[in-house]
């Protein structure tokens, strides 16, 4: 008996699986939601090029619109990555300020206008951000604090941290090798450097968290943290990873928000830890962890730019933009939920309440 | 006779005021089944959880081929050859069938490409489906979540991790608890073949006639503590029920 | 899956169809125009702020009256980062001059200076940038006039003489640090007055509160406190009222929009030194049209002051309050 139906079974499998490979490709990607947002982005290029197609549909225009969204691009990866583990991290816009004011300092302590005082200067503001991003990851991972109340409480401490060694006003010092390559510099003709270093670090994010290990166990973490615990997965650690790579990622982004503003624009930022959340959701990362891609979030970031740039080329009100950005958020996040509860079967994970609220704890 | 591969004396642990464990015994031989019964809050879950490193004992010593060991993680007892299938299966949701079975013992690619983290995911992919042909289970997809997956499917796949990755005992808590007839009959020719290749196996199970078809040793918890360690031969339904309930006693093998 | 679809479509439609409406307007607007009106585009500062909207009104009016076209963008925040991408925005638009109000001085710069380039004409109001080499005209209140008229107010009160205090915001903002330098070289100039210095609120009534009634300690015969912006004339008015000499002292608050009309009504402040942002809206088109025109430009331009006072604010001074709409 036995040795006749278990080959027959396995051929199922291979069968069913063979079908699936085929189709698993078209519609594995059309049922994406980062896909249906990329749709939608593309419309909104449609509709405003149609409308204004000596203005928008300019290369020179797309090219400052890709060009302002780089910052928060570089934001958008590592914000990806804690949102994955179902985690939230609000510090990022004051970890960039705090970053870019001590980078700021330190390099007019330095003095000089070279690439040695930069190199320092990038460092110094990386290395920065990574600390705020440890005292972040090990507050959440061993001290069981939510990260909504973390990062928060982070968030005040950056930026106070930054109004302190400033007396809140902004340094404008900054070497001019820094505004004239990464702040305002092109390579091939006219592509914006920054929006270059922003591509790199969206390929590498994305080729680490879908094709490396760390990015698999990310995924796993914010799935499910019991059962990444129970094969060995080292969950606290690998979250104090997390959380260092989004304020790594800050400190990056402090050093080129200096090089492309030349002020350390402390009272700016306020908003930017919102705006990236918005938009890693709006890309179809779950704010229940365990889903979510990078490509998403890059769409997710070109949604409000693109809304903003075309509505102030069609003179259209900017607090509409807002408004429109507010609804895409929430169909985004309603469209998770849809997605959730259908795909969701058996009690595997009932009872899983908001996540950015608390983590569940481990028993005993 | 043979040395338990596994065994447990006098493992206590409380919660609170409850005894879940009162100086139990336990022990497995390779090449067994083991059945592990008692009613609901007999200390069941409590003593697998122990005996996998989930759990921290309050008293009690454990011997892993007769020598003394201290569990303390999962992954410890990985180390040992111990794998576990629990109730509540333990899968990631969100991931697949094979990411799901090599979580945490990822395959890297060779050379400079695994030092910076890359895995090998067509190697994990094809042991992960053979171990899967190997059980009979038909696991739909391999790209899909197991989220989106049966109750009978994500057991299968559980059951297919635990089986790929233990080499010397192997916990199965409620195995068929969710699944149809096939797949019940999948689940224990499974169990004999694991067996078969000198792994003991414990089964955790409700169901008596499950028990009696598969198990070649019985042991019996009421309470905390191991009321029974019988051999498999003409035992019948009533008696192991009869053992459960306390109505009826019988401690020697 | 459906329903999924079904939301997404409702979101693109219902943003195509809102696009497609301000689209019709927009293109009415520049259809009818024909080849030769000019147009325009204001960035404010910060958008919903008075002292921009009344800018905004003086601008309007003074376009229309030119046959001058307008559009008006601006950052929610006073923010650099958040202005730089509507800059390029309202660049891209490709309007004939913008009259824009940089919110930072380094910041703002290149954005601006690049727009020069694409041959924009650029007037500055309100605020300026480092290098403003490449606008056609600044212009913007006389700040050290209107701290000479803030202590012309006090000088009205107290002709006797007697002690003065500036609260100002923070260090290094280029606007207060103007208008305490012009209250100090008016107090300097008169013998009577003694100049007590400047005090930095760092922006929050409850410091400027607590610097108030440490200086009233001390000094308990001062006369006249000049606060330079709003929350500086809050705490200055707490501290005033902490230390019991409430109607004592004058306190003269710098700006007029409603919160502060609202102090002087109160008897929180007793004067009120209000910039004309409308006549700065007014010859910013001015001088944007006369570039255009390649007609003579004035470099740099102040414009003055009004003193309100309870006595005058429903009255001749009315038309200096700032506007919330320009209705």
């Amino acid at each position: 008996m036995n040795t006749t139906t278990e080959p027959e079974l396995g051929k199922e499998t291979s069968a069913i699986e063979a079908i699936r490979q085929k189709e698993k490709w078209f519609t594995r990607i059309v049922k994406m939601q980062a896909f249906q947002i990329f749709l939608v982005l593309l419309v909104l290029v449609v509709v405003f090029s149609l409308l204004a197609p000596d203005t928008f549909a300019q290369f020179s225009n797309l090219r400052l619109v890709v060009q302002n969204a780089s910052i928060l691009a570089v934001l958008g990866v590592g914000m990806t990555y804690v949102i994955i583990t179902s985690g939230i991290d609000l510090s990022i816009g004051s970890v960039l300020v705090f970053s870019g004011v001590v980078s700021a300092i330190v390099m007019r302590q330095v003095g000089g206008d070279n690439w040695g005082v930069a190199a320092i200067g990038i460092a110094v503001s990386i290395v920065l951000g990574i600390l705020w991003g440890v005292l972040n990851g090990v507050l959440v991972a061993k001290a069981k604090v939510p990260p909504l109340i973390v990062t928060l409480g982070s968030l005040g401490m950056a930026l106070g941290g930054a109004q302190i060694l400033t007396g809140g006003v902004d340094l404008r010092d900054v070497p001019s090798v820094l505004t004239e390559s990464i702040g305002y510099g092109n390579v091939f003709g006219s592509i914006p450097l920054i929006s270059v270093i922003a591509l790199v670090v969206i390929v590498l994010g994305a080729i680490v968290l879908h094709r490396t290990r760390f990015g698999l166990h990310t995924y796993a973490v914010g799935s499910s943290e019991e059962a990444a615990r129970r094969v060995g997965v080292r969950v606290d650690r690998h979250l104090i990873r997390i959380y260092a790579l989004s304020g790594g990622l800050a400190g990056l982004a402090g050093i080129l928000s200096l090089s492309q503003f030349s002020t350390t624009a402390i009272a700016g930022q306020s908003q930017t830890n919102l705006n990236v959340i918005a938009a890693v959701v709006i890309g179809g990362t779950s704010l229940f962890g365990g889903y979510g891609t990078i490509f998403g979030t890059v769409v997710g970031l070109f949604i409000p730019a693109v809304l903003q740039n075309g509505f102030v080329i069609t003179g259209v009100q900017p607090f509409w933009q807002q408004v429109a950005v507010g609804a895409v958020l929430i169909a985004a996040v309603y469209i998770d939920q849809v997605r959730r509860s259908s795909t969701r079967r058996g009690n595997s994970q009932k009872n899983r309440k908001w996540p950015i609220f608390g983590r569940k704890s481990p028993p005993q | 006779m043979t040395t338990p591969v596994l065994e447990g004396r006098g493992l206590s642990r409380k919660f609170g005021f409850v005894s879940a464990l009162d100086e139990a015994d336990f022990e497995v031989f390779p090449g067994e089944v083991t059945a592990l019964i008692g009613d609901n809050g007999a200390g069941k879950s409590t003593l697998v959880k122990a005996l996998s490193g989930s759990l921290a004992l309050d008293s009690g010593e454990i011997f892993f081929e007769g020598q003394p060991i201290v569990l303390s993680s999962p992954s410890q007892a990985s180390l040992l050859g111990i794998e576990t299938v629990y109730q509540d299966l333990a899968l990631a949701p969100h991931l697949t069938p094979v990411q799901n079975v090599y979580l945490g013992r990822e395959s890297m690619s060779r050379g400079i490409a695994g030092r910076l983290g890359f895995m090998n995911v067509p190697e994990m992919t094809n042991k992960s489906r053979e171990a899967f042909e190997d059980l009979g289970a038909t696991v739909r997809s391999l790209t899909a979540p197991v989220g989106s997956m049966s109750g009978g499917q994500r057991q299968a796949i559980a059951i297919a991790r635990a089986v790929h990755w233990a080499n010397r005992v192997i916990f199965l808590d409620e195995p068929t608890a969710a699944l149809g007839v096939r797949q019940t009959k999948n689940v224990l020719d499974t169990i004999r073949r694991v067996r078969d290749k000198g792994i003991a196996v414990v089964f955790i199970s409700h169901s008596m006639p499950h028990v009696i078809d598969i198990a070649d040793r019985i042991q019996v918890l009421r309470l905390g503590t191991r009321v029974a360690n019988i051999t498999n031969s003409g035992t019948t339904m009533e008696e192991l029920v009869g053992l459960m309930t306390g109505a009826s006693t019988r401690t020697t093998p | 899956m459906k329903r999924t679809k079904t939301v997404l479509t409702a979101v693109v439609l219902g943003t195509v169809m809102s696009l497609a409406v301000s689209g019709c307007t927009q293109s009415g607007g520049s259809g009818s125009g024909g080849a030769k009106q000019p147009t325009l585009a204001f960035i404010q500062g910060v958008a919903g702020d008075e002292f921009y909207i009344s800018m905004e009104c003086g601008i309007k009016a003074a376009a229309t009256a030119a046959g001058a076209k307008v559009t008006v963008q601006g950052p929610t925040k006073f923010d650099p980062t958040l202005q730089k991408p509507i800059v390029d925005s309202v660049v891209a638009s490709k309007p004939d001059a913008i009259l824009v109000a940089p919110t930072d001085v380094a910041a703002m710069q290149a954005p601006l200076k690049a727009a020069a380039a694409a041959g924009i004409k650029i007037v500055l109001v309100d605020t300026t940038v480092n290098d403003p080499s490449f606008a056609v005209s600044q212009i913007s209140s006389d700040n050290s006039g209107g701290g000479v008229a803030a202590f012309q107010a006090i000088q009205k009160a107290h002709p006797n003489g007697g002690k003065v205090l500036v609260i100002s915001t923070d260090p290094g903002v280029s606007t207060s640090d103007a208008r305490a330098a012009g209250f100090k070289s008016a107090v300097e100039k008169d013998r009577s007055f003694t100049f007590l210095g400047i005090q930095y609120s760092n922006n929050q009534p409850a410091k400027a509160a607590e610097i108030v009634t440490a200086a009233l300690q001390k000094d308990p015969d001062i006369v006249g406190i000049f606060a330079a912006n709003l929350f500086s004339a809050e705490g200055t008015a707490t501290g005033v009222q902490q230390a019991g000499m409430g109607g004592k002292l004058t306190i003269v608050g710098f700006d007029a929009g409603p919160a502060q009309v609202e102090q002087l009504k109160k008897g929180t402040v007793q004067a009120l030194v209000a910039q004309e942002p409308a006549a700065i809206g007014k010859a910013g088109v001015t001088q944007a049209l006369a570039a255009l025109n390649k007609q003579q430009v004035t470099a740099k331009i102040q414009t003055g002051f009004t003193i309100i006072t309870k006595d005058n604010v429903d009255g001749d001074a009315k038309s200096a309050i700032y506007r919330s709409s320009c209705g």
